[in-house]
């Protein structure tokens, strides 16, 4: 019997999270967490306020970073660096589908 | 189920040392990681490593593989008797194994999840997330679609006995999500423990390209070819879109490359403007001409000044 017909929300664009939200949907724990922020490797919306809230390309982010950090077995600090060269990666490759994009077949 | 030899497969000793196991994984996983990888079975490869890993990086679980003995790689094997009421892997009974793999009786160690009764246990525990790569067409990312899944997934009861059960799940994706977009089910990924709230899917989504459209975000791209007379002269051409045909008035003296843009007539969602669709001008010619057609292009270019070439010039100051 299949359950009823749920939504699937987006994830990349609106929503916001509490770091202890962001934890539970990412399997990182929230120390973890904190030093990423400090590395700048995550972003929260408002750096200075006392309970950060992050948006939810954070949690894209954040599930990378625990896939990342299991498969490669590697430190907090080398995790940060690692996280900014995907980010590039993921700029080119944007970029690379809007050029083909405008080529003609 | 059939046994893997988790040590020849990270090619160290059975006595390795933690450090040793450790740096056999990290070489391989460098190797392997389809990220990072360029060899052939990268994936394969990787998960085969990474599951020797997950069990012999954790005393525990090494210390219960040890226990199965040593096997030929692919022989099928059955856990000793005494093994899951040993290891806390669950109740044991015989028939519980055969559809299991053997990557399956050590996921469910760790956590206090296993070791039986003694678990300590009546806090409840959210179920864990699961991840589904979900490829989906043009037109069900355009428009919205509603999708029956059902994978395998390993769910674990109350002693931690582990079972393969189907997991149907029917979603509705939202319309005007794009390839590479990840969508999140709440609620529909693994059951929880003792009444723990369960856990959530997270959808992948792979876009199948489309013949005609190309996208790049919300916005759609398509060629428009004309003819040389069309360009020069304007004219309006039916151009199909993702929501039916429309007319579009070609203005004259149209250039090759130009992009003609038909506003919101892009990849539309529910909480963002939609983007726009952009004729992409291509000016085609005709492969063979008449001998009719070739006197009009001869008496054309005679009668015309227009000098395509202007731009390059002779070479040196004018």
């Amino acid at each position: 019997m299949t359950p009823e017909t749920v939504d699937a929300l987006w994830l990349d664009q609106s929503g916001v999270y509490s770091l202890a939200e962001l934890a539970a949907m990412s399997g990182l724990a929230e120390d973890l967490l904190r030093e990423l922020v400090g590395y700048g490797a995550l972003a929260p919306v408002e750096s200075a306020a006392p309970a950060w809230t992050f948006g939810a390309s954070c949690v894209v982010v954040a599930r990378r970073a625990q896939r990342l950090r299991v498969d490669f077995d590697i430190d907090t600090h080398a995790l940060a660096v690692l996280l900014g060269f995907v980010e590039r990666i993921d700029a080119l490759e944007a970029e690379l589908r809007a050029l083909r994009a405008r080529l003609p077949r | 189920m059939k046994y893997k030899d988790y040590y020849a497969i990270l090619g160290i000793a059975r006595s390795a040392s933690a450090d040793e196991v450790k740096a056999a994984y990290r070489k391989l996983a460098r190797k392997y990681h389809p990220d990072v990888s360029k060899e052939k079975d990268a994936e394969a490869r990787f998960k085969e490593v990474a599951e020797a890993w997950s069990t012999l990086k954790d005393a525990d679980k090494r210390a219960a593989y040890d226990q199965l003995g040593r096997h030929a790689e692919g022989e099928d094997i059955r856990p000793p008797p005494d093994w899951s009421r040993h290891f806390g892997a669950g109740d044991g009974a015989a028939a519980g194994f055969d559809d299991l793999d053997l990557s399956d009786l050590f996921a469910a160690f760790g956590g206090g999840a296993a070791r039986g009764g003694r678990a300590a246990g009546h806090t409840p525990r959210k179920g864990s997330d699961y991840e589904a790569a979900v490829e989906i067409s043009f037109d069900q990312a355009f428009h919205g679609a509603e999708l029956e899944l059902d994978f395998g997934v390993l769910e674990y009861d109350e002693e931690g006995t582990a079972r393969r059960v189907p997991h149907p799940v029917r979603v509705r994706i939202p319309r005007g999500v794009t390839d590479g977009q990840t969508l999140r089910v709440p609620g529909r990924g693994g059951k929880g423990l003792r009444s723990g709230a369960p856990g959530d899917l997270y959808l992948d989504l792979r876009v199948r390209a489309h013949p005609r459209f190309r996208a790049d975000g919300q916005d759609l791209y398509i060629d428009l070819p004309l003819a040389p007379w069309e360009a020069v002269l304007g004219t309006s051409v039916e151009l199909p879109t993702p929501a039916g045909k429309v007319m579009l008035k070609v203005p004259a003296g149209t250039r090759a490359g130009q992009r003609l843009r038909l506003a919101g007539r892009g990849i539309a969602r529910a909480d963002a403007a939609a983007g726009d669709l952009y004729a992409s001008v291509q000016i085609v010619v005709p492969t063979h001409a008449s001998e009719r057609e070739r006197e009009l292009w001869r008496e054309l270019a005679g009668g015309s000044g227009f000098d395509p070439r202007a731009d390059l010039g002779q070479g040196g100051n004018s």
